[in-house]
């Protein structure tokens, strides 16, 4: 299990922030080596990204569960990934905090990473996901910063909706 | 095992392989081929398209100009190595190529190659970063320069972008004065041919040789190996800068290094060894320099 931690400062207030952080589009463009995303429900996320080290790029098939969102301060999502080989789950949880000048947003997420993206060891995968952690907090700083429009799309799901495992049987059910 | 299919392309020129990585869709960059082959065929990577550069003879060569010296990016270790015109220039350089892996991987292995692995122990990061080398990169867009301190971002993690290539590396020759510099490229390795436990890259100029005991007028200390990308650590450097090189200052600069380093524990060196060993080298490593800098070899 990976543990990752951090803190970025932003300008503008966390009622600002909060659309920019909840619309899939400004996340898609944000988000680093995203090449889809789509909204299926107001808490589920589709997206493909291809993330990784060096030469090693899987591309993983993401889904994303809004598991809460609390207006304008917190959002927490899980999400998992497939990719050929390689494997991922997360949970990331971000709280926005006034400081006075602006927001701090504070981060954290818990992730289980298995398959050849495993094989370069926690400290690399650590190094890596810090610096584009931080690409997307300067990207989204400058979509705020542009006045980008945005619109709060995310819901947190219904307790009773079943957890991201089960998703696949919940999906053919819609069918 | 066997790498993944892929389509091979092979350009002639530069600006062919940059069309090429505009078009083509999950392609991979080919220098000497001391790297990725085996990554593919393991199938950790599996490129669609391989753009091998070994036929782009625009990108091999040493051109030394009276205030740089540029480096193609598809060089071999093994031109640098033998160099005597680098060897007098900027000998760090040879120093650095002659220390990696062994006569095979030198005889394909290109700096370019290196440089875009990114490998946080790889023997060119270092030494570029120390000189303050600056690398120019092309694309379908044109040609920018990156200074090689802002490049290597993270673990394997750099600024080239998608669709970028790397031509060349300039590394400029005012700061190092042959007749009063020392350059020395210091590898620790548990044995021959093997990845570095820590290297440390120094160069020292002085104001003047002769002096009975010469002033350091600038030094460069970087490291391979000790953190999740080159290090360069400038707070060593300003510690021996304005005085005569002493054994307490040697010390102070161990100490420092030691401190500024980050190093990932490995099987045969855990982190508090490359720690106390990243100061070590950084100091005998700046000794030798500053000695070749007040003796007549470079």
């Amino acid at each position: 299990m990976l543990e990752f931690t951090g803190e970025n400062e932003m300008e503008q207030s966390k009622e600002e922030l909060w659309a920019y952080f909840t619309d899939t589009d400004v996340l898609a463009s944000c988000a680093p080596g995203c090449k889809e995303m789509t909204l299926q429900s107001p808490h589920e996320i589709e997206a493909v990204m291809a993330v990784g080290v060096g030469s090693v790029k899987p591309e993983f098939d993401v889904d994303v569960v809004v598991t809460a969102a609390e207006h304008p301060e917190r959002l927490e999502m899980t999400a998992v990934g497939h990719a050929p080989r390689n494997e991922f789950e997360t949970t990331a949880e971000m709280v926005l905090e006034d400081n006075g000048d602006g927001t701090t947003v504070v981060w954290s997420a818990t992730a289980d990473v298995s398959g050849t993206i495993a094989s370069f060891g926690g400290r690399a995968l650590k190094s890596v996901t810090n610096r584009l952690v931080g690409k997307f907090f300067a990207d989204m700083q400058a979509k705020a910063d542009e006045g980008v429009e945005a619109v709060s799309e995310l819901e947190a799901a219904p307790d009773d909706e079943p957890a991201v495992e089960d998703e696949s049987a919940a999906s053919e059910s819609d069918d | 095992m066997k790498p993944a299919p892929f389509t091979y392309h092979r350009p002639e020129t530069a600006q062919e392989a940059v069309e090429l990585l505009a078009e083509l869709e999950d392609a991979e960059l080919l220098a000497g081929n001391q790297s990725l082959g085996i990554v593919m065929a393991n199938r950790l990577a599996t490129p669609d398209h391989l753009v091998d550069l070994g036929g782009v003879d625009e990108l091999v060569g040493i051109d030394v100009t009276d205030d740089a010296v540029e480096l193609g990016a598809m060089t071999t270790h093994r031109t640098i190595e033998r160099s005597e015109r680098l060897a007098t220039t900027l000998p760090m350089l040879p120093a650095a190529a002659e220390q990696i892996a062994g006569p095979s991987v030198r005889n394909q292995g290109t700096i370019g190659g290196s440089i875009g692995e990114a490998d946080p122990a790889g023997n060119y990061p270092a030494a570029l970063l120390a000189l303050e080398g600056t690398l120019t990169l092309r694309s379908v867009e044109g040609i920018r320069t990156v200074p090689v301190s802002d490049y290597f971002i993270a673990y394997m993690f750099t600024d080239l972008r998608e669709g970028e290539l790397i031509e060349r590396v300039s590394v400029p020759t005012e700061p190092f004065p042959t007749d009063r510099t020392g350059m020395t490229f210091l590898e620790l390795k548990r044995a021959s041919q093997t990845f570095p436990t820590v290297s440390a890259a120094t160069a020292v100029r002085v104001d003047d040789p002769s002096a009975d005991e010469p002033v350091v007028e600038d030094a460069r200390i970087a490291l391979a190996n000790a953190s999740d990308v080159p290090l360069r650590v400038e707070d060593a450097e300003s510690t021996v800068e304005g005085e005569p090189l002493s054994s307490e200052l040697l010390t102070e600069v161990a100490a420092t290094v030691t401190d500024a380093v980050d190093p990932e524990g490995e099987m045969h060196a855990d982190r508090e060894y490359k720690e106390e060993v990243a100061g070590e080298y950084a100091k005998r490593s700046l000794e030798t320099s500053y000695e070749r800098a007040t003796t007549d070899q470079c």
